[in-house]
């Protein structure tokens, strides 16, 4: 379970004092997806990164297990970010000269996986978002938008984290790819069971996520929960 | 993948890129290489002349040198006071004696007789030196012509000679030198290269052997265990010698108290060659030595004075190829850093989202330390082939653009050993003649062990180059990765 609790981060810009995110408080069981919708500069990915240690909030705390990120120190943060989150990016960020099957062991590297384990599951999880086996072995860069996308939706799933944040993880693609990716989040966080946040324009994928959250000027408000529809991952 | 295969695919990730840096990190360890080949070749070179040639003292009876000049011959006594002087650690007496071959002076005596200026009358009472008794006659032949030198300075040599030859003088022919040597070294004190049979055992006591030089062997047809008659003696060859010169081998050696005995004048000595105990004691002990026996009595001089400055020459060719080393180590390492900071720079999205992932400061910083000993193996291997080339060539302009300074050093104040005072005069006596010699044989060979060395300290330069650009990945925040989204 994810609680965050009053959790405020100010920037100094000359003699203002930005708050991209205000007091923002809510809690997330596990295994819901859930977004945050909000124009540009809301704050959307100040939160985010708030959520996902990147960053450390000027007050307030964020929960995970009930084990609280305030004042860990960063060797812990790190282990935090490889064991309990997963990203996936709008730009992917893989890395360009590795494999796809490579880019997903790279997590679990980091985890002390021994290589043939990891190498087994980067290759089931590629399998579960639907990336043909031809294209595990190729270049990040000989991928589809799309497939690279898919790659990196494996890669957050590596170390079966508790929560995948993920920022405008359709931004990049065209519609249909879009819906396909946001389903297989969808299949992921119900059959995986877990959290997963995704931050995003795109009303249309916020109405198919469990619970709709909206960033202005640095406030989060709740929209609506709706009933998940039965989805499920292939295989 | 491991970091170090990730590393290996990184280094490759721009071809063209890591081709140019791998041919500048080339240059510059090859440079830093042909150095440290260099600078352990000049090392091992002066350590072998200070060894063996840097360290002897040639004592001369006071006013003469050679069979010129006067004053009073050195003797035993004078040698056992040598050895008490501090810092010494031998003493060879040496007994000079002229050879002339019977059958020419009986022709010359002949002459002579018949009211012609002989060229000199060796052995006859004009001699210069006053030493007519240490010429004696000997049924060898002299392996060298006298030629125009010859002929010339015998005649300047002559009282009452004119400088030029006279058209009526009969052909001299050169005489050849016997030494007696209290052990088996030459008259300049280096050990004598024995090509054939053995020395002459104990030096200190009479003998009928003789150590004969190639080309004089050569010209009597002389071999190991033939015979020959010096005075109405005979000497079996025991061995033959190359002293590398021709004027060198036109020369015997027997042990002193026969060369005494032969002089008939035991006990007397032509030089003392010294060897002292280190080259940097070698001017406190000449000038002890000087005192010890008296300057009106010997004359001390540093027969390879010129070697000094020699050895200080290649002492200079070390320090710069050690400070050229330094200099391309430190560029080879400049450039490592530089390029690696280069591609932190480039890289600072991707090292974001590694940290984003998980990954620890250390495994990134290692992944670059290891991407930076890639580029730097790949440069070594052709940096060491560019040494293996270039090495002989470097150390060579070196040291002859060196030599060329010592050499005009040595020509404008070097006292210059031996001042010819023998006909034909000895190779030493030209400034810096054998010095050059031993310069120009310093030879360069990029052996495995240097190179070995040479690459261990680029790798240490290159892994102290690339920790900068690693540890400022340790400072690089995952929130900029999402900043930049």
């Amino acid at each position: 379970m994810i609680e965050v609790k009053n959790l405020v981060r100010t920037f100094k810009s000359g003699d203002r004092t930005i708050k991209p995110v205000n007091d923002v408080s809510f809690e997330l069981e596990q295994g819901t997806l859930a977004s945050i919708v909000g124009k540009s500069g809301s704050g959307k990915s100040t939160l985010l990164s708030l959520l996902g240690a990147l960053d450390k909030p000027t007050s307030g705390d964020v929960l995970v297990d009930g084990v609280s990120l305030a004042g860990m120190p960063d060797g812990q943060l790190t282990r935090y970010r490889r064991r309990d989150i997963g990203f996936v990016f709008q730009q992917f960020n893989l890395i360009p000269n590795l494999s796809a099957v490579d880019n997903v062991m790279l997590p679990m590297e980091f985890a002390g996986i021994r290589k043939a384990a990891r190498a087994e599951r980067a290759r089931q999880l590629l399998e579960q978002v639907q990336l043909g086996p031809e294209k595990h072995v190729r270049r990040i860069n000989r991928l589809s938008g799309g497939e690279q996308q898919r790659v990196a939706i494996a890669r957050a799933l590596a170390n079966e984290p508790k929560l995948i944040l993920a920022d405008e993880p359709t931004g990049n693609l065209d519609e249909q790819t879009g819906e396909h990716i946001i389903e297989l989040l969808s299949a992921l966080s119900r059959d995986y069971n877990t959290t997963i946040l995704v931050v995003t324009h795109d009303r249309a994928l916020a109405n198919k996520t469990d619970r709709r959250f909206r960033l202005q000027q640095g406030r989060l408000t709740e929209e609506t929960a709706r009933n998940r529809a039965a989805a499920s991952l292939p295989g | 993948m491991s970091v170090l295969a990730r590393s290996v695919g990184n280094a490759f990730r721009n071809r063209v890129r890591t081709a140019a840096v791998v041919a500048v990190l080339a240059v510059a360890i090859g440079l830093a290489l042909s150095m440290l080949v260099a600078n352990q070749a000049v090392t091992g070179k002066v350590a072998e002349l200070n060894a063996s040639v840097g360290t002897v003292l040639t004592v001369n009876p006071a006013g003469g040198q050679g069979f010129e000049g006067g004053g009073e011959p050195l003797t035993a006594a004078q040698a056992a006071t040598a050895a008490k002087v501090p810092n010494v650690s031998s003493v060879v007496g040496t007994k000079a004696l002229r050879l002339r071959n019977a059958a020419a002076a009986a022709a010359e005596a002949a002459a002579s007789q018949t009211g012609q200026a002989g060229p000199g009358g060796q052995g006859g009472p004009g001699l210069p030196g006053g030493q007519s008794a240490t010429s004696v006659t000997t049924s060898l032949r002299a392996a060298i012509d006298a030629g125009t030198l010859g002929n010339r300075n015998q005649s300047s040599g002559t009282t009452g000679g004119t400088g030029s030859t006279s058209q009526s003088a009969p052909a001299f022919s050169l005489p050849v030198t016997a030494t007696g040597i209290g052990a088996e070294v030459d008259s300049s004190g280096k050990a004598l290269q024995l090509t054939q049979g053995t020395g002459l055992g104990n030096y200190t006591a009479s003998s009928a052997g003789a150590l004969l030089g190639i080309t004089l062997a050569e010209k009597n047809n002389l071999k190991v265990g033939s015979t020959f008659t010096i005075g109405d003696k005979t000497f079996t060859v025991k061995g033959l010698f190359d002293a590398g010169t021709a004027f060198g081998n036109n020369a015997l050696y027997l042990t002193l108290p026969t060369a005494q005995s032969l002089a008939a004048l035991p006990g007397e000595l032509s030089s003392m060659i010294v060897t002292v105990n280190s080259m940097e004691n070698v001017d406190a002990a000449k000038t002890a030595l000087q005192t010890a026996l008296g300057t009106d009595k010997a004359d001390v001089s540093q027969g390879q004075r010129n070697l000094q400055t020699a050895v200080s020459s290649l002492d200079s060719v070390k320090n710069i190829s050690f400070i050229a080393f330094a200099a391309a180590l430190a560029t080879a390492g400049l450039i490592i850093l530089l390029i690696m900071v280069m591609l932190v720079r480039e890289r600072r999205r991707e090292i974001g989202v590694l940290k984003a992932i998980g990954a620890p400061n250390r495994t990134i910083g290692l992944q670059f330390v290891l991407e930076a000993l890639v580029l730097v193996a790949l440069g070594s291997a052709v940096g060491a082939a560019v040494a293996s080339f270039a090495s002989g060539g470097i150390a060579s302009a070196l040291i002859s653009s060196n030599s060329t300074t010592a050499a005009a050093t040595g020509r404008r104040g070097g006292p210059g050993g031996f001042p010819g005072g023998f006909p034909g005069g000895f190779p030493e006596g030209n400034p810096l003649g054998g010095a050059n010699q031993l310069l120009t044989s310093v030879t360069a060979s990029a052996s495995p062990g240097v190179i070995a060395a040479g690459i261990a300290a680029v790798f240490g330069v290159a892994i102290i180059g690339a920790l900068v650009p690693a540890l400022l990945t340790a400072r690089i925040r995952p929130i900029e990765v999402l900043r930049g989204e």
